[in-house]
């Protein structure tokens, strides 16, 4: 791991969320899960749909209230939204009456910053995503990569420390979202933040991280907090390598436990062994 | 990695090919289409009316020819004009009223869950009862100054808007908000630069209804309580058997409902501009 001995930055301890939905029924969305996080580190956290990985990251966000448990990020307690924190959500969010370059300013103009001095960041980060001659563009003159594209440089325009990245690419076709991964560990490792990516595309999760958390479907637990040892910059082609599709193979299986161990195997079907599993 | 990674490059292609689409020119005629119809379609239900009216030798009392309502209009314009400025000048008071009122009670129901679920239903069946039928009420209460029917007319064009409005705020993409949230945003500042914009359409599609709303609601007051104005006007003429200067009234009246509305659409097209999805 990159940086393994440096300091803990996101700090999940016993975190679980109930939701109470008219009293009696309440749901258990995630169950005392508990992880660090290291400053500079890229973690996966991949699980099934549905399974409360989502919950967790927005938990992290301070978008949602934790039912138990204490999240610090470095070293202070969250009680709400930050802006040391930037967050990408599965939707661009983009406003459809705003030109690309005037929504990767939105968050400045929230924040209250003065628009003009990060007009040339902005500007030049429309241009490292291969934005350039775009900044007038509205939204839906742009294709869905895109789009998000103007969402991750909005996302860094205001030098968040932490990224929290909730399935930011799920809805893009399998060619686009290659390209995505491949900008996004591009950009991770000009600007080093310490990000938090959910996913449930196991291929994804390995590429992107340092380190990838399983999560079991609800009540959401860590069942496997697995390093992944591949150096960087990394090349789409380590996809193609033995060592990749052994780690992901294992993490499947991984998955497949403890989704086996909650609903009972299905009759008839042989357990399922990967070949580079071991 | 440089500028010039794989992904960058596959922008580019994008790029360019953007740029070429071309748009096919239509035939001059399929343009003014829309336009041309509906006159067209006026003129010949005039020249039907018209020629109806001659053949059948239909006296003017019953039902004047619109040749002879043209010429009564160019007769008694002085007077129209003068009866025309009453109605207007309460029609626009009437609206702004609404508006400021439909739109500000629109605001208090979406962020107060407690008067929603109070006011909302309430106002649902309230928008359901003849309203015309309270006119006289308002004599009752407000006399017959022109204070009772802008009050009146206000009253009959306000439910439109508070429902649009109210329907219009609460569709705002929750997505966007929770962006809003994420980056510390103040529920003022979020109004202000996500959930008015976003609402404006459904605004305007109340405000353009409220508009023809007012100017009914002035004529009714007008046909009860005036001793100036179109409504009491007509009424006045259709005590006199003035069939022709009826018509000549309503049609100063249609002008004026056109151009009002037209206001209201106009104003709806330059907000549009800066603020439509597209």
């Amino acid at each position: 791991m990159r940086v393994a001995e440096s300091e803990t930055y996101v700090e999940v301890a016993q975190v679980s969320k109930v939701y109470r939905s008219g009293g009696a029924d309440a749901v258990e969305a995630v169950s005392s899960v508990s992880f660090g996080v290291p400053r500079g580190q890229f973690v996966a956290i991949l699980g099934p749909s549905g399974c409360g990985k989502s919950t967790l990251l927005m938990m992290v966000g301070g978008l949602e209230p934790v039912t138990a448990g204490t999240i610090c990020i470095g070293g202070t307690p969250m009680t709400g939204p930050r802006t040391s924190i930037g967050v990408m959500f599965q939707d661009p969010t983009l406003l459809p009456w705003k030109s690309a370059i005037d929504n990767v300013l939105f968050p400045l103009r929230v924040l209250k910053r003065p628009l003009d001095a990060y007009r040339d960041s902005a500007r030049r980060l429309l241009d490292r995503v291969g934005l350039d001659g775009f900044e007038r563009k509205k939204p839906h003159e742009l294709s869905g990569g895109m789009r998000q594209r103007v969402a991750i440089c909005r996302t860094l325009v205001y030098d968040p420390e932490l990224l929290l990245m909730d399935e930011p690419f799920s809805a893009l076709d399998a060619i686009t979202r290659d390209e995505m991964n491949e900008l996004l560990l591009d950009l991770w490792q000009q600007y080093t933040k310490t990000a938090l990516f959910v996913t449930h595309s196991i291929r994804e999760a390995v590429f992107l991280a340092d380190r990838v958390l399983v999560m079991t479907r609800r009540p959401a637990t860590i069942v496997e907090d697995l390093a992944i040892p591949f150096p960087r910059p990394r090349p789409m082609t380590i996809g193609e390598t033995p060592a990749f599709n052994e780690i992901c193979g294992h993490l499947r299986q991984r998955i497949e436990e403890s989704h086996y161990r909650e609903h009972g195997r299905p009759a008839g079907s042989a357990p399922v062994v990967h070949e580079h599993a071991r | 990695m440089t500028a010039e990674s794989p992904a960058v490059r596959r922008i580019s292609s994008l790029r360019s090919r953007a740029g070429s689409t071309q748009f096919l020119h239509r035939p001059n005629l399929r343009r003014l289409r829309p336009v041309a119809l509906p006159i067209a379609t006026a003129a010949a239900f005039l020249a039907v009316w018209q020629i109806t009216v001659m053949s059948l030798r239909v006296p003017a009392v019953i039902l004047p020819t619109p040749l002879q309502i043209a010429a009564e209009v160019f007769r008694a314009l002085p007077i129209l004009l003068v009866q025309a400025v009453p109605t207007t000048l309460d029609s626009l008071l009437a609206f702004s009223l609404a508006a400021v009122l439909g739109i500000g009670l629109a605001v208090v129901i979406t962020y107060s869950p407690l008067l929603r679920d109070t006011l909302y239903p309430n106002l649902v069946v309230f928008q359901l009862i003849p309203k015309i039928a309270l006119a006289p009420l308002f004599v009752v209460w407000l006399g017959i100054s022109s204070e009772s029917r802008v009050a009146f007319a206000a009253f009959v064009s306000f439910f439109p808007i508070v429902i649009s409005a109210a329907v219009g705020f609460a569709n705002t993409e929750q997505a966007t908000l929770r962006l809003c949230r994420s980056l510390t945003a103040s529920e003022w500042q979020s109004f202000v630069a996500v959930r008015f914009p976003f609402a404006l359409p459904a605004i305007f599609s109340g405000l353009k209804i409220a508009m023809t709303m007012a100017i009914i609601g002035v004529i009714i007051g007008e046909f009860i309580s005036a001793k100036a104005g179109l409504g009491f006007y007509i009424l006045y003429a259709g005590g006199r058997m003035e069939t022709s200067l009826i018509f000549a009234a309503l049609f100063v009246l249609c002008v004026i409902g056109i151009a009002l509305f037209g206001a209201v659409a106009f104003a709806e097209e330059l907000v549009r501009r800066s603020y439509g999805r597209r």
